[in-house]
C-alpha cells in the first residue's frame, strides 16, 4: 500500500510539491506572528528585568522607559539635577545613576552616566572603568577596539549630525554582554556629555576641557544640570514602590518598566490578535483551496479508484490510501511551515536585535506542541473529505465513466 | 450442481421503463466457458457488473457455488470478488508507477495486510507463463500487448475460480490480441476455472464452447 501511495506521489511530485508549499506557506504565517510576538515580548521583558524604576520628568511613561532602557532617542523633559542628588543620599537605594544621551558614535548611542550603573548592568570583560571624563565603556556588541578614540556626533538620529570636532573619547572598557539595548551603547561620564554641551551652549569656540578626572561628587551637586533619565536599583522590593510612590510628584515621574512594558505588550497582544486573525484567515483560504485541488484529484482518480475496487480492494484499503496520501501531504506541508516560521523568525529576530541590541530569544513553547497537535489533527479531519469521496464512489460507475 | 445458477433475475434502472437485464434462468457448469455478445446497450456489462458483485442484484437469484450475490451488501461483495473473481478489462487499469510484479501483487497486498507466502512466487511464475520476461519493468514502459498480458497474470494471481473478461482484445491489434486470447483460454482451462468473456471479435467469440446473446437485456435462443 505504501509503495502504490508513493508512486502516486512520485508520479505528482510537481503538484504535490506546490501544495505542500502552500500549506507550508500558510503555516509559517500563523508560527511566526506566534514566535515573534513571545521573541518580542520575552526579549524586552528581559531587557528590562536589570531596571527596577525609572526616574523622569513628567510626561509619557512609555516614552521615558523606551529611552532610559531601549535607549530610543527621543527630546524628554529634563528632570532637576538635584533629584539625583536626592537618590543618591537615599538609604533606600542601592545605587542610582543618570541617563544622558543625544549623541552618536556611528550607529551607537552615547550615553552619559556614572561607574555604578557599569557595575549594575553586569561589569565589565575587559579593560577597567572611565577614570577621566575623556573616557569611555563601550557595550559587549560595539565594534570598537580597547584604545580606539571616537568623536560623537550629535543628533544622529534626527538627521544629518554635527560633529562634535573637538571632542575625543579614548575607549578603556567593555561591558559583559546584558542582552539588552545597553550592548550596544558608548558609555561616557554624565559630567563630560554636560561639559559637551554646555561649551556648545555657550561660548562656541571653547573646546571643552575632558582631561580631568571624573569627580563622583559632580553628580551629588544639588546645582547640577538636567537630566533627561535616572535609572535606580532600590534596595528591596518595598523600598521600590516607596521610591515610586516618593518620586511620583509635579516635578518627578518614577515608573516601573516592567509595568509600563505589560501594558505595552496589551496593545502587542491585539495587534498579534490581528495579525494571528490575518494568518488564520489565510490558512482557511489554503485549506479551501487544497480541498478543491485535492477533490478535483479524486474526480481525476475516480476510474482508478473504481479499478482498486473491482480488483478487490476493501473499500477500507481505500479510503486509508486516499487518507495516507492526503495526510502525508499536509502533515509534510505543516511541519515544514514550522520550519519555515521559525526560521522567518530567527531571522527577523537577527535582523530586530542589529536594529536595537535587544536579545529577542526565538524558540517553541510547550504549548506550541498543543497546537502542532491541533494542527494536525485538522489535517486528519480534511484528509478524511477526499478519503470518504473516494469510499462512497461505486466501482462499477467510476469504471464506465 | 451448477457453478452458476441464475433465476429471475431482473434489473430496472430508474427512468427506464424496460429492465436493464430480465433472465429467467441461466446455469454455467463449473469450469464452462463462455462468450456474451449482443449490440452495445444490449445488457452485457450489467450482467458483467452483476456475476462479480460490482453492482447489486437487484431481484432474484445470482448463485455462485452457493453464494447468492442478491442481498449481499457492497463490503461482502468486495470480499467476495477479491476471493473469487479475477478481472481483465478493455483497459487493462494497470497502475503507472509500479512494476508488472507489483501490479500483479497489488490486489492482494490492498485486500490483506500480509500476503500469503505463495504469492509472490505464484505472481512470478504467472509473469512468466504469459511471456513477461523482465517482471521488475515499470508497466508504463510496456506494450499494450505486453500490458494486457500483465493484466491476465493479475487476474489469476490469487486463484480465482471465476475469470471475467471484458472485451480483453478489443484494445489490440490482432496480433497481440491472438495472443491474450491464448493465455485466456489456456490459463482458465489449466485452472479449471469459469471463464466469461465479452466480446465482439469473432475469432474470440468462435473459441468459446457456449455463446450467450444478448439483446435488449435478454437472453436469445
Amino acid at each position: 500500500m505504501l509503495r502504490f501511495i508513493a508512486a502516486d506521489l512520485r508520479r505528482h511530485a510537481l503538484g504535490v510539491a506546490a501544495v505542500v508549499l502552500l500549506i507550508a506557506l500558510a503555516t509559517a504565517l500563523g508560527v511566526v506572528v506566534t514566535l515573534q510576538e513571545r521573541a518580542l515580548r520575552l526579549g524586552s521583558a528581559r531587557a528590562a528585568d536589570s531596571f527596577d524604576l525609572v526616574v523622569g520628568a513628567p510626561g509619557s511613561e512609555a516614552q521615558l522607559v523606551l529611552s532610559a532602557v531601549f535607549l530610543q532617542p527621543a527630546p524628554l523633559p529634563l528632570v532637576r539635577g538635584s533629584v539625583l542628588a536626592g537618590l543618591l543620599a537615599d538609604p533606600r537605594v542601592a545605587w542610582a545613576a543618570p541617563v544622558g544621551f543625544g549623541d552618536f558614535v556611528a550607529d551607537s548611542p552615547v550615553v552619559g552616566t556614572m561607574p555604578s550603573l557599569v557595575e549594575g548592568l553586569g561589569g565589565l570583560t575587559e579593560g577597567r572603568g572611565f577614570a577621566y571624563l575623556n573616557e569611555a565603556v563601550v557595550g559587549a556588541s560595539v565594534p570598537l577596539r580597547m584604545g580606539a578614540r571616537v568623536h560623537p556626533m550629535h543628533g544622529h538620529a534626527f538627521g544629518v549630525g554635527l560633529v562634535h570636532g573637538t571632542v575625543t573619547y579614548e575607549v578603556v572598557g567593555r561591558m559583559a554582554p546584558t542582552g539588552t539595548a545597553w550592548d550596544r551603547a558608548v558609555l561616557v561620564p554624565i559630567e563630560a556629555v554636560w561639559r559637551v554641551h554646555a561649551a556648545e551652549g555657550g561660548a562656541r569656540a571653547a573646546p571643552p576641557d575632558l582631561a580631568a578626572p571624573v569627580r563622583p561628587e559632580a553628580v551629588a551637586d544639588p546645582q547640577a544640570p538636567g537630566l533627561p533619565a535616572i535609572l535606580v536599583k532600590p534596595r528591596s522590593i518595598a523600598d521600590a514602590y516607596k521610591l515610586r510612590q516618593d518620586y511620583r510628584t509635579e516635578r518627578t515621574l518614577a515608573v516601573f518598566p516592567a509595568e509600563v512594558l505589560t501594558r505595552l505588550y496589551g496593545t502587542l497582544g491585539d495587534a498579534r490578535q490581528v495579525l494571528a486573525a490575518v494568518a488564520l484567515g489565510a490558512q482557511g483560504l489554503v485549506a479551501a483551496a487544497i480541498l478543491l485541488v485535492v477533490t478535483a484529484h479524486i474526480a481525476q482518480r475516480r476510474r482508478q479508484i473504481g479499478a482498486l475496487r473491482a480488483f478487490g480492494a476493501p473499500r477500507a484499503s481505500i479510503f486509508a490510501i486516499v487518507w495516507l496520501e492526503a495526510f502525508f501531504i499536509i502533515g509534510a506541508g505543516l511541519l515544514a511551515g514550522f520550519g519555515f516560521g521559525y526560521i522567518a523568525a530567527r531571522a527577523v529576530s537577527a535582523w530586530l536585535t542589529s536594529q536595537s541590541g535587544v536579545a529577542m530569544p526565538v524558540g517553541f513553547a510547550a504549548q506550541d506542541l498543543v497546537v502542532v497537535a491541533g494542527f494536525l489533527a485538522a489535517g486528519a479531519l480534511l484528509a478524511a473529505v477526499p478519503a470518504s469521496l473516494a469510499f462512497r464512489q461505486s466501482p462499477a460507475g467510476a469504471l464506465r465513466g | 450442481m451448477p457453478a452458476l445458477a441464475i433465476r429471475d433475475l431482473e434489473i430496472r434502472f430508474p427512468g427506464l421503463e424496460r429492465p436493464a437485464l430480465a433472465i429467467a434462468a441461466l446455469d454455467l457448469a463449473a469450469g464452462e466457458q463462455v462468450a456474451v455478445t449482443g449490440p452495445s446497450g444490449s445488457g452485457k456489462t450489467t450482467l458483467i457488473n452483476i456475476l462479480t458483485g460490482l453492482e447489486p442484484a437487484g431481484r432474484g437469484v445470482v448463485n455462485w457455488q452457493g453464494t447468492d450475490l442478491v442481498g449481499l451488501s457492497e463490503g461482502r461483495r468486495d470480499r467476495w470478488r477479491a476471493a473469487h473473481v479475477g478481472l481483465v478489462m478493455q483497459e487493462f487499469h494497470l497502475f503507472p508507477g509500479l512494476s508488472a510484479f507489483e501490479n500483479v501483487l497489488l490486489p492482494q497486498r490492498l485486500a490483506h495486510w500480509r500476503l500469503a507466502p505463495a504469492a509472490r512466487s505464484e505472481a512470478a511464475r504467472l509473469l512468466e507463463r504469459v511471456g513477461i520476461t523482465q517482471p521488475d519493468q515499470s508497466v508504463e514502459t510496456m506494450s499494450r500487448g505486453q500490458m494486457q498480458r500483465v493484466a491476465v497474470a493479475r487476474a489469476l494471481a490469487a486463484r480465482p475460480e471465476i475469470i471475467v473478461a471484458d472485451e480483453p482484445t478489443a484494445s489490440l491489434d490482432a496480433q497481440a490480441g491472438a495472443a491474450v486470447a491464448d493465455l485466456l483460454l489456456e490459463l482458465a482451462g489449466e485452472a479449471g476455472a469459469n471463464l466469461i468473456v465479452t466480446s465482439h471479435d469473432s475469432h474470440l467469440v468462435g473459441r468459446l464452447g457456449r455463446v450467450l446473446r444478448l439483446d435488449g437485456g435478454r437472453l436469445d435462443g
